[in-house]
């Protein structure tokens, strides 16, 4: 395992590149937004920002690594040999959450020295175990998007699609510029969960029943998605 | 070490082996052994079900029935250990392209067990006479080499059985002979080799015994020899003769047919 968490790190790290790209959206849209901090609140920015990075992290991250991984037989080498199938994921899904923890750092960094926004060291804390958490909602619909389809451009263009969806409702549809109807869908997507359950953490006190229920949604998609992307998942790229 | 015991046992058992894509049956009711200190051959026409079958080996695929087991161990039942008794070389080599020649000979090491100082994979790379590859990618070597290179990595733990899925394919004919060096250094040390090819020099030259496999199913299994002397005489095999001696690949499109496959 630790070998195997070695080259999945250096792996990480000598994409550094596009997995740079896959941080800085989240830190571009946290920067140009600084002039809003005042309207919106620190803490709806914040965790805007993270729930975005999660998606990216997800989506674009994990599932274009796993499918790309798996159409160039890395995972056939890697089981032919006395390692489980489930450490080979375990590793990979380690190096996601490093990445959480990465992003989710990195958005209060700059979000503090930006955008100017304090949150309580409680907050810090929660906010950061529930990136890890929330994030999982996304790791698992990005297992079952390369549990659906195998071809890698095709899982690239689908999560791009996907993600690009996600940025649109998580800068306009909040606001209701879209309606009522599709402001009530999103808050209870798997985007506006996520970011509900992230703005509580931030600041705890504001802690609710509805975010209890956002909170439950978020585990509820995490099930379906892991349950259908382990269900569906092939590892041959045939 | 392998004992008195082990060696009388077959290294590898393979029995009423069927493997099924979907409605397709690729490999029907295939059963073979390989014993330690044997070269045995796998031939057959492209899509006869080689690989298939290697794949039922290694635990990729789950067979429909039939029973596998290596050193003792059935692979559906203890298939870390039945893996970790045996060193895979896949059709097509796959390793992380983002990582080192090195990088890539220590992280297969470790997962099978095998601590590699520096200099230990300095001299595992100087047997392949590929020293100065070490810091490069395996994108960045030729086809032979990267064949090298998993051919390695297939016996870093030494083994008791080898899984070679047409290892000389696209070698030159000096790494070729090497390799048949190897493999019959191998074999002299008591391991048992498992390999398919399409080259019948190559099964004469090295394979102790040859199975021969058609449409999924196996139509004849003896030594190269005993399976010229047996069907010299064939009226299909007599008519593809060249030259007038009877060879292997004589034999293997007399029993094949000469219809080129899908
Ligand atoms: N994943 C798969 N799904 C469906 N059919 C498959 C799959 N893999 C192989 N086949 C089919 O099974 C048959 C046997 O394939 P296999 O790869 O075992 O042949 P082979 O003997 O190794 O051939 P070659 O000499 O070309 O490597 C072929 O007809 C092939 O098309
Ligand atoms: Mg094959």
């Amino acid at each position: 395992m630790a070998a195997l968490l070695r080259a999945d790190f250096t792996t990480l790290w000598r994409n550094r590149r596009s997995f740079g790209l896959v941080l800085l959206v989240s830190l571009v849209i946290l920067v140009s937004w600084k002039g809003l901090v005042d309207k919106l609140g620190g803490v709806f920015v914040l965790s805007s920002c993270i729930t975005i990075g999660l998606t990216s992290i997800g989506l674009m991250g994990y599932s274009n690594s796993i499918a790309r991984d798996r159409d160039r037989g890395v995972f056939q080498r890697l089981r032919v040999g006395p390692v489980s199938a489930w450490t080979i994921m375990m590793s990979r899904l380690i190096v996601q959450i490093a990445m959480i923890v990465l992003m989710t750092v990195l958005v209060f960094v700059v979000g503090y020295f930006v955008d100017h926004i304090y949150i309580s060291p409680v907050g810090y804390i929660a906010g950061l175990l529930m990136a890890m958490l929330g994030g999982f909602v996304y790791l698992g619909m990005g297992q079952a998007i390369v549990g659906l389809i195998k071809n890698p451009d095709t899982v690239n263009s689908t999560t791009r699609l996907v993600y690009f969806i996600f940025i649109m409702i998580g800068m306009f549809g909040e606001f209701g510029v879209l309606g009522k109807k599709i402001g009530l869908l999103v808050i209870w997507s798997p985007y506006g969960v996520v970011r509900k359950v992230l703005a509580a953490s931030l600041d705890p006190a504001s802690w609710n029943m509805d975010t209890t229920w956002a909170l439950l949604a978020a585990a509820g998609y995490t099930i379906v998605f892991v349950v259908l992307g382990v269900k569906w998942f092939k590892w041959e790229n045939k | 070490m392998i004992n008195q015991q082990q060696a009388a046992a077959p290294v590898l058992a393979v029995s009423q082996l069927n493997v099924q894509y979907g409605a397709f049956q690729a490999v029907k009711d295939v059963s073979f052994e390989v014993h330690a200190g044997e070269i045995f051959g796998l031939l057959g026409p492209n899509g006869a079900g080689k690989t298939s079958t290697l794949s039922a080996i290694e635990g990729l695929l789950h067979p429909a029935s039939g029973s596998i087991t290596v050193a003792g161990f059935d692979i559906r039942e203890q298939p870390l250990h039945a893996r970790a008794n045996m060193g895979v070389q896949l059709q097509a080599t796959s390793f992380q392209p983002e990582l080192t020649i090195s990088e890539i000979i220590r992280l297969f090491a470790s997962i099978y067990g095998v601590n590699l100082k520096d200099a230990a994979v300095k001299q595992k790379l100087a047997e392949i006479n590929l020293e100065e590859a070490s810091g490069k990618k395996i994108s960045q070597l030729s086809g032979g080499q990267q064949q090298r290179v998993s051919l390695v990595i297939s016996t870093i733990h030494n083994p008791q059985l080898v899984l070679l899925d047409e290892p000389t394919t696209g070698l030159d004919p000096q790494s070729r002979r090497q390799l048949w060096e190897r493999m019959e250094h191998f074999r002299n040390n008591g391991h048992a080799v498992l390999l398919t090819t399409h080259s019948m020099e190559e099964a004469e030259a090295v394979c102790d015994r040859i199975a021969i496999i058609d449409h999924g199913r196996i139509i004849a299994i003896d030594t190269p020899e005993a399976l010229i002397a047996q069907h010299r005489d064939d009226p299909a095999v007599l008519s593809v003769v060249r030259k007038g001696k009877v060879t292997l690949e004589d034999v293997f499109i007399g029993l094949t047919g000469t219809a080129v496959r899908s």
